[in-house]
C-alpha cells in the first residue's frame, strides 16, 4: 500500500506551514491504510473512524513538531493513530473476541506480498526477523500489534503464565532489534 | 525505570509503543519520548518497521463524511481564500454590485414561480436498482429529491454473509470511476445529503457490491455488483 512516490516528509512540512492541500492530499494518501490498521486493532468501523478523525485533527495540529531529521514522516503519522486506538482500547472499548488466522498468516508469503518485496526488499526486513523468531516469542508480539491486546489479555488467549509473557515479548523484541540492526 | 543500556531502552520503547506498558511506566516513556531526541528517534524507527506489519493489512475505504468531519473540527470549512475574500469585503463597487444582483435575485425569485413549473430548485430523479441479468429482481430504490437529498430504501431484505457488506457506489464520468457513497446495511434505508452526492443526471449509474466487511480495501467496487440502475427524471410533480 505504501507508494514509494508518496513524499510525506514534505506533505508534512507543508501541513506545517498550514498548506490544506498538502494535508488534503495526505489524507487521501494514507487514510484508507490507518482505517485497516485501526479496524484491525479495534475490531469496530465506527470506533475506528473516531480514532482516525482524532488522529488527522492531532496530524494537522501538531504537524510543526514534526522533524524529518527524527525519522520517516509515515511512521509519524502511523504512531499517531496507534497512539489513539490504544487509548481507545484501555478506556474499556475491547473489541469482540475475532478470527485471529489472519496473524497466523500475517508472515507467509502470498504470490502479492513477493511481487511488493520484490520491488521493496529492505520494505520486508521486520517480517524476515519475524520469521527467525521461534513462535512462542513472535505471536505475542503480533497480538499485540495488529489487537491491541494486553500482557493480560495475550496470556489468557494463549492459556501461558502472565511472567512468561511478558519475558517471552521482552526478549523477542530484544532479539528483532539485533536482527534488524544486523 | 528508564534503563540506561541503549539496546534495552529500545527494547522498552518497543514495548511502548505496542501498548504494552502500565501507565506509570509508559508515562515515563512518554516524558523521555519528548525531551530525548535519541529515545523519539528509536520510537519511529520501530513505527517505520511496523509499517511493514500494517502493510500487509487492507486498507478500508473511510465513510465519505469522515473528511467533513474532521475538516470542521479545525474550522478549516471557509475554503476561500481570504486574501481575495478581504480585497472583496473591502471595495464599494464589489458591494454596489453584489446589491445590484441581489436585486435581480429577488426580483427573479418572486417572478419565476408565477412564470414557469414550480421545479426550479432541481429536478428529481428516480432509480431501480435491480439485479444484474435477466432475472432482474428489483433489489431498492432512490429517490433524489430537488434539493438533491438521495433516499435510498430496500424494497428486500438482503442476506448478507458474515464478514462482509453492502457498499453504495455511484459512477459520474466513466474516465474517473465508481465513487464510493459508503456502506448500507441490508433492509436498512439510508439519506445521504446533497453535497454528498453531487449534482445526479439522466443516466448516473449506482450500484451495490458486496465487499469485505468495512467495504471494499480499493477506491473502486471489489467485489460482484449486486443491484445495479440508472437514474431516469422524476416527471414533475
Amino acid at each position: 500500500m505504501a507508494d514509494r512516490d508518496f513524499d510525506y516528509e514534505s506533505t508534512l512540512e507543508a501541513c506545517a506551514r498550514g498548506d490544506e492541500r498538502a494535508f488534503q492530499a495526505l489524507y487521501r494518501q494514507e487514510a484508507g491504510p490507518l482505517l485497516g490498521l485501526a479496524i484491525s486493532m479495534l475490531g469496530r468501523r465506527d470506533l475506528a473512524e473516531d480514532c482516525l478523525h482524532d488522529a488527522f485533527v492531532r496530524i494537522w495540529q501538531h504537524a510543526t513538531r514534526y522533524r524529518r531529521d527524527l525519522g520517516s514522516g509515515r511512521a509519524w503519522v502511523h504512531s499517531i493513530l496507534r497512539y489513539r486506538v490504544l487509548n481507545a482500547l484501555r478506556s474499556g472499548h475491547r473489541h469482540a473476541e475475532v478470527d485471529d488466522d489472519f496473524i497466523e498468516r500475517v508472515l507467509d508469503d502470498s504470490p502479492q506480498a513477493e511481487a511488493q518485496a520484490l520491488e521493496q526488499s529492505e520494505q520486508r526486513l521486520l517480517r524476515r526477523c519475524l520469521q527467525r523468531l521461534e513462535r512462542p516469542r513472535r505471536y505475542p508480539i503480533l497480538l499485540a500489534f495488529y489487537r491491541g491486546l494486553t500482557h493480560e489479555q495475550i496470556a489468557r488467549r494463549l492459556s501461558t503464565p502472565l511472567g512468561t509473557i511478558k519475558g517471552r515479548i521482552r526478549a523477542g523484541l530484544r532479539a528483532l532489534q539485533e536482527c534488524l540492526q544486523a | 525505570m528508564i534503563p540506561h543500556d541503549p539496546e534495552e531502552r529500545r527494547a522498552l520503547i518497543g514495548e511502548y509503543l505496542l501498548g504494552l506498558l502500565d501507565e506509570p511506566e509508559a508515562a515515563e516513556v512518554r516524558q523521555l519520548l519528548d525531551e530525548d531526541e535519541q529515545a523519539a528517534r528509536m520510537a519511529l524507527d520501530w513505527e517505520r518497521h511496523f509499517l511493514e506489519l500494517s502493510d500487509r493489512l487492507p486498507a478500508q475505504v473511510p465513510s465519505p463524511a469522515l473528511w467533513l468531519r474532521i475538516r470542521r473540527s479545525l474550522g478549516l470549512h471557509a475554503e476561500r481564500r481570504p486574501s481575495a475574500l478581504g480585497n472583496w469585503w473591502n471595495s464599494l463597487l464589489a458591494w454596489r454590485l453584489t446589491a445590484a444582483v441581489l436585486a435581480v435575485a429577488l426580483l427573479v425569485a418572486v417572478l419565476l414561480p408565477l412564470l414557469r413549473s414550480p421545479d426550479i430548485a432541481g429536478q428529481r430523479y428516480t432509480v431501480v436498482l435491480q439485479q444484474p441479468g435477466e432475472a432482474a429482481q428489483p433489489g431498492w430504490v432512490i429517490q433524489v429529491g430537488s434539493d438533491g437529498t438521495l433516499q435510498l430504501d430496500p424494497l428486500v431484505a438482503d442476506q448478507v454473509p458474515e464478514g462482509r457488506a453492502l457498499q453504495f457506489w455511484t459512477l459520474v464520468d466513466p474516465a474517473e470511476g465508481p465513487r464510493s457513497l459508503g456502506l448500507v446495511e441490508a433492509g436498512k434505508p439510508l439519506r445521504l445529503p446533497a453535497e454528498q452526492i453531487g449534482a445526479v443526471q439522466a443516466g448516473q449509474l449506482f450500484e451495490l457490491t458486496l465487499e469485505p466487511a468495512g467495504g471494499s480495501p480499493y477506491d473502486r467496487p471489489s467485489g460482484p455488483v449486486l443491484y445495479i440502475g440508472r437514474a431516469v427524471l422524476a416527471s414533475a410533480n
